[in-house]
């Protein structure tokens, strides 16, 4: 029972940096259709420039605020330059592109840093928890990661509903032909969108870095399972994001903590496998058709 | 065919929302050839609308109405001519630069965003004008001048019925308060009774607010009862424009290219 508790909390901590990665992914598909393969890359090399201010100024959250803040500067620097060429081509194209931005961006990450594998700070401790003498599985750390990017899917959700940005979003995403007939102003929204997916990766990446170590190919790992989780809660909805990543997070840890941790990949496999199956659009997707 | 109620009423010459060298105008289209790839459209057509009127664009399917109306509002870019609007060329502008310009285009199929409210549909629409106030006092108006709304604010556009779409997209549209108004095929799918309607608020907008508005329309009849003026359209070029009267009383060219 103890185990189950261990394996159930430390696999809601982990299935929180999915659901970030996910997100990144939902908000970029939702608004260009494009996947963006160079997320994970992208959300490495902020956790790099954090590493740099943290070890300059010797101050933890200095170094995290800059990585969120390079986040939002590196997505819609990399739209405005890189994608918008490709966003009205066929989706090929910005597939290529995505995959050449990865190769790119953790070739730099290599020239800059070097390949060896360096040590990240974590915000809080690492010990874990223990609650009237039971072990939770978690750290303070890990319930910060939890929190933190439960905290931010929730701030986005609010942004979403409540505000004029979040409806042109929104608008964009269903129906960008309409939007544009309204005035919406689709390339800003369109670069919006790719900042906000950076600043979600750049949290997953400080996030979850203390336990991978970094080095260039370091979130390789972490986006295919956050593509997963966004494939499972479906690629449009970013509260499908959310839940699929806590829901292979969950089932994972499970996986790697009864079976073994050899079948963690075979279980991420299964899990998108079941979703593809009986599901294809995603447990959490809005609809199955699209009235125009 | 020049339209010869322009010589009776010198008031309809004054301008009413800043127009152009081409005088009276509020729209005024020049010489327009567009289409799609290798295939033309739109064939050398040109329209003048005078402000605080409607103007019916008839002709069979396949004429060009809709490619006028794309390529006024920006979706189809032409290959030649000028579109001009309170005096500025907006031809080859991007759509979202000419609906902030003032010209408001309802497409065909109506374009509610289902997966939004009836209210952030309308929200939306007025997201160009600059400020607060102004926003929050075009919404009260839209529920004011359509209470089918007001009444269904907060409900999915997507369990709206067919006549009350179109209410929406023609409140949404003048949410921006835009100079002219281009509706594409407004009484398509729409039951009788509810055609009337739609035309008979068209009318109405036209009257209380001087919006100057481009109706394409299959259903020529209703069209022509409620428009200053027509132009037909046949394999993308005008074969006949004329006061809307004159059309609707022309038998031969009812019965050759309007269906009634």
């Amino acid at each position: 029972m103890e185990e189950f508790l261990q394996f159930t909390l430390g696999g809601v901590s982990t299935g929180m940096i999915y659901a970030a990665i996910g997100l990144s992914l939902v908000l970029i598909w939702r608004g260009t259709r494009i996947l963006n393969f160079s997320q994970g890359g992208m959300a490495m090399f902020t956790t790099y420039v954090a590493l740099t201010v943290i070890n300059h100024t010797g101050n933890y959250w200095a170094g995290f605020g800059v990585a969120l803040a390079a986040g939002l500067v590196l997505g819609a620097v990399l739209e405005r330059l890189v994608i918008r060429p490709v966003e009205s081509k066929p989706p090929m194209n910005g597939v290529i592109v995505t995959i050449g931005l990865l190769i790119f961006i953790e070739g730099l990450a290599g020239i800059i840093y070097g390949a060896q594998y360096r040590s990240f700070p974590p915000a809080f401790s690492i010990t874990g928890l223990r609650v009237g003498g039971v072990a939770l599985g978690v750290s303070w750390n890990g319930v910060f990661t939890a929190v933190a990017v439960l905290a931010a899917a929730l701030a986005l959700a609010a942004a979403f509903r409540y505000t004029s940005v979040g409806l042109r979003l929104r608008a964009t995403a269903f129906n960008p032909a309409v939007a544009r007939l309204l005035g919406v102003r689709i390339g800003r929204v369109l670069t919006l969108g790719w900042a906000l997916a950076g600043l979600f990766g750049a949290l997953a990446g400080v996030l979850v870095t203390p336990s991978t170590f970094l080095y260039p190919n370091s979130m390789d790992s972490i986006f295919v399972l956050g593509f997963t989780a966004a494939v499972i809660g479906g690629l449009d909805s970013p509260a499908g994001a959310v839940a699929g990543g806590l829901i292979l997070g969950v089932v994972l840890a499970y996986a790697g903590g009864y079976l073994g941790s050899d079948l963690v990949p075979l279980f991420g496999l299964a899990a998108l496998a079941v979703v593809l199956m009986l599901r294809p659009s995603g447990l959490f997707s809005v609809s199955a058709t699209r009235r125009v | 065919m020049t339209d010869p109620a322009a010589n009776d009423t010198p008031a309809n010459d004054t301008p009413v929302n800043g127009t152009g060298p081409n005088g009276a105008a509020a729209l005024a289209v020049d010489g327009i050839v567009s289409g799609y790839g290798g295939v033309t459209v739109l064939d050398g057509v040109s329209v003048s609308a005078r402000p605080g009127t409607i103007t019916a664009v008839l002709g069979a399917n396949g004429a060009g109405k809709t490619t006028l109306l794309r390529t006024i509002s920006g979706v189809v870019k032409p290959r030649l001519g000028r579109i001009l609007v309170g005096g500025a060329d907006l031809a080859r502008r991007r759509p979202e630069d000419i609906a902030r310009a003032g010209v408001a285009h309802v497409p065909e199929g109506q374009g509610v965003i289902t997966e939004l409210t009836v209210e952030e549909n309308l929200r939306l629409g007025a997201l160009s004008r600059g400020d607060r106030a102004s926003r929050a006092a075009a919404l009260s108006d839209a529920y004011r001048r359509f209470p089918v709304l007001a009444e269904r604010r907060r409900r999915a556009a997507a369990t709206l019925s067919g006549g009350e779409r179109q209410i929406l997209v023609i409140a949404r549209a003048l949410m921006a308060a835009p100079r002219v108004l281009l509706l594409d095929e407004p009484s398509l799918g729409l039951a009788p009774r509810m055609v009337a309607q739609v035309m008979d608020l068209i009318r109405r907008l036209r009257d209380d607010t001087g919006l100057t508005v481009l109706l394409v329309e299959q259903n020529a009849r209703s069209a022509l009862g409620i428009a200053d003026q027509g132009l037909v359209l046949n394999l993308g070029k005008v074969v006949a424009e004329d006061d809307a009267a004159s059309l609707a009383a022309d038998v031969g060219l009812r019965r050759h290219y309007l269906g009634f």
